[in-house]
């Protein structure tokens, strides 16, 4: 797998490449900043561009937009933002547009390297990941009365991993069941839910986390 | 001299023997007065000079002066509404104007031997002043003066039509009488001198000349008339800024003065400025006033009382002459302008109090996002190094070589992890990024994430604010969600809307009334000229926003 690294403080961007690196990944290229990587990106065209959010010059949003120009001027390379801010809003901002082959990843998951090469493996098979903690933080929102409280332990545990982003034979494998199993579980929680169960798995996650941030 | 010409004679030259007087007692026209009084005495110098029987003195005396008339008309124009000639141009036309008029005037009196003289119709006998007869000379003044009189006659009906087109509409309100009529003079002063220089015998019989002659005088009695006009509208305006104390009332709302000085007027541009005592200058709101450079057709007049300035005033100057200005603004009036220079004093005081304010939030804040940042792209990334470095040593100690060590460093990586997230949330408490980088809707929507009670959040309209007046609303709202929980609300509806110019921003909840808004709410929002409104379960606030 080939990936662009983009971090504009160095020990962090030297460590995420080390890591990689010994984990057999190809990184093909680094940047400190939003016009850098777009530049390594059109010239080697990597699987996937791992950006910072915070870069400069205003160190908030830059690898937001950095990402979405990605995603908009090549679709074949994937994007893995890594974020200082537990903002549902930031994540849906970056699904909104192109909901496939990207990831919304905590910073701190970085040096947890199981989960890195996972993120990135499934954002270069086309799927979409979103951080646990943003799932959580959703499922935790305060509501009058909560549609989720309608559900069993396990529908909601299988909808978490939907708004993770992950396939029904992804949900299947670590809920060690049978993917039709999670098919029929997904099909009951859209059902309880009152959402369209669409064929297309990123569409799904976008419309669960919307509906989960919903008002209520 | 038919009984109608002589009607319209004696009509033209008393009339603007007048209005002279009229002008004259007039203190914004005084100037004028004597120009034109002077006028219509010259305007009968013919008749002097024709004096059939009369004393020879007399008749000298009319020939020699008669050439004043045309300057005299042009100087009255070009001065005109308030006696002073504009330096330049006009006021050098004036000068060789009555340069040429004296130069004719003694030229024939000392050369011009009426016997002589081919064309004489009026006076054909009597010269008393005369030293040394020269008819050639006394011929060549006399086409000097025709030509003369065709120049001002043809610069008056210029200056007339360009001064009533070029002005600005307040400006050419009070001049356009004088400036038709002085136009209407000039058209006529002209004709009869190109009449003459054509045919040199001014023939009264002649059907050409008598009805020239008719056309000058009634538009010299319409210049008259055009005079009184000018110098009553002068009084009423004068008038009008004496009784401004009384209209204005006692307690006039601010800014009052400047609204009714420019009726007064009548120059809608007029602006008064308020020195205050630190020599700033501020209009009648206490706001800042820019006090224009002299020149661009604005002028600045200085109101001032007891040594002391008050307040400059800004106005057109084609319109208002300054010193006719300081002179109408009385007493009385100054006591008006002293009045509202101390209230615009006072708001300017509290405008001065608000910004400082408003300061001293803005500098909380900013200093509030650079902890933010700080804590970011400082204290974050150096956790981040040591979580990655206690993962390497993990990693080359390995479990099976130390057991305990291991569990030591797995701890210590937790322990970076834990501290990592506990710094996000500080650093988000400190000051949301999102609220800077997508605005208060966006930031709301978040609050609204992890709110501690259920959140309804309408936003009709998310055009952006500047960033305190955003920090602010968003204060409040996080102020009330967080109250409304600790109220035991069961839920709390944020509405945010845009008024005029202004971020109104509502929330409202179902809990146990609140006691008290904090202070230091109140103080954001006052600070930024704000309104908050608070009842038990309800804040609003309401912050300018243009």
């Amino acid at each position: 797998m080939r990936v662009v690294v983009a971090d504009d403080v160095m020990l962090t961007r030297e460590g995420i490449v080390r890591l990689l690196r010994e984990a057999s990944v190809d990184v093909v290229g680094e940047a400190e900043d939003a016009d850098g990587v777009l530049r390594r990106v059109a010239t080697s065209k990597p699987d996937v561009a791992v950006v910072d959010i915070r870069m400069p010059p205003t160190h908030t949003d830059e690898g937001l937009v950095a990402a979405q120009r990605i995603r908009a001027e090549h679709p074949q390379v994937g994007v893995l933002v890594l974020s200082h801010y537990v903002e549902p809003g930031y994540a849906l901002r970056l699904l909104e547009e192109h909901p496939e082959r990207v990831g919304y990843l905590l910073k701190e998951r970085v040096f947890d390297i199981a989960v890195l090469i996972d993120a990135l493996r499934r954002i270069a098979d086309g799927e979409t990941v979103v951080d646990p903690t943003i799932v959580s933080q959703l499922f935790a929102r305060k509501r009058r009365e909560d549609p989720l409280a309608n559900l069993t332990t396990r529908q909601r545990e299988v909808l978490a991993l939907v708004a993770e982003g992950l396939s029904n034979r992804a949900i299947a494998e670590r809920l060690v069941v049978v993917e039709r199993t999670v098919e029929a579980h997904v099909k009951q929680i859209f059902l309880e839910l009152g959402l369209e169960a669409g064929p297309d798995t990123h569409r799904r996650v976008l419309a669960v986390l919307a509906y989960l941030r919903r008002d209520a | 001299m038919s009984g109608v010409a002589h009607a319209a004679d004696l009509a033209a030259g008393l009339g603007l023997l007048a209005a002279g007087l009229i002008a004259w007692l007039e203190p914004a026209t005084s100037r004028l007065g004597p120009v034109a009084a002077l006028a219509g005495v010259v305007w009968f110098a013919p008749d002097w000079e024709g004096w059939d029987g009369g004393p020879a003195f007399a008749r000298s005396v009319g020939a020699v002066t008669l050439p004043l008339f045309g300057v005299l008309v042009l100087h009255l124009v070009l001065a005109a509404p308030r006696g002073r000639v504009a330096p330049g141009a006009a006021w050098a036309m004036v000068v060789v104007g009555y340069a040429v008029a004296l130069g004719v005037g003694i030229g024939w009196a000392l050369v011009r031997n009426p016997v002589l003289d081919l064309y004489c119709w009026r006076n054909c006998l009597d010269n008393v002043f005369l030293v040394h007869e020269d008819p050639g000379l006394a011929r060549a003044l006399g086409r000097v003066w025709l030509v003369a009189l065709l120049l001002s006659g043809v610069l008056l009906l210029a200056t007339g039509v360009a001064r009533s087109l070029g002005a600005t509409a307040a400006a050419r309100r009070p001049l356009l009488p004088l400036l038709v009529s002085g136009a209407l003079v000039g058209g006529v002063q002209a004709a009869t001198a190109a009449a003459l220089l054509r045919t040199p015998l001014e023939d009264p019989r002649s059907s050409e000349f008598s009805s020239l002659f008719l056309a000058r005088a009634l538009a010299v009695t319409a210049l008259a008339a055009a005079l009184v006009v000018t110098a009553l509208r002068a009084a009423r305006t004068r008038a009008a800024v004496g009784r401004l104390v009384t209209e204005l009332g006692e307690t006039p709302p601010p800014g009052a003065l400047q609204g009714a000085l420019a009726a007064a007027v009548g120059d809608p541009t007029l602006e008064i400025a308020y020195r205050l005592s630190s020599g700033r200058y501020v209009g009648g709101d206490g706001k800042p006033a820019a006090v224009p450079a002299p020149g661009g057709g604005r002028a600045v007049t200085s109101v001032v009382r007891e040594d002391r300035e008050l307040a400059l005033v800004v106005h057109d100057a084609a319109l208002l002459d300054r010193s006719a200005l300081e002179r109408e603004i009385g007493s009385a009036a100054k006591l008006a302008v002293e009045n509202e220079r101390l209230r615009a004093e006072v708001l300017a005081q509290l405008e001065d109090l608000r910004a400082s304010r408003a300061r001293v939030v803005e500098r909380g804040d900013a200093e509030r996002r650079r902890l933010e940042r700080d804590l970011h792209d400082g204290a974050q990334q150096r956790l981040l190094a040591l979580t990655y470095d206690l993962r390497l040593a993990r990693a080359a100690f390995g479990a099976d070589r130390d057991r305990e060590l291991a569990t030591t460093l797995a701890s210590a990586e937790a322990q970076a992890q834990k501290a990592f997230e506990e710094l996000r949330e500080l650093a988000h408490g400190i000051f949301p990024a999102i609220l800077t980088e997508a605005g208060l809707a966006a930031a709301l929507r978040s609050l609204a994430d992890t709110a501690r009670v259920p959140v309804e959040l309408h936003v009709t309209d998310d055009a952006r604010c500047p960033d305190p007046v955003e920090t602010a609303a968003y204060v409040t709202v996080a102020e009330s969600i967080g109250s409304a929980a600790s109220r035991r609300a069961t839920h709390a509806r944020i509405e945010v809307d845009r008024a005029v110019e202004a971020l109104v921003v509502e929330v409202t909840d179902d809990g146990e009334p609140r006691d008290a808004v904090e202070a230091s709410l109140v103080d954001r929002v006052g600070a930024l000229g704000g309104v908050l409104t608070a009842a038990p379960n309800l804040l609003r606030v309401e912050i300018p926003c243009a």
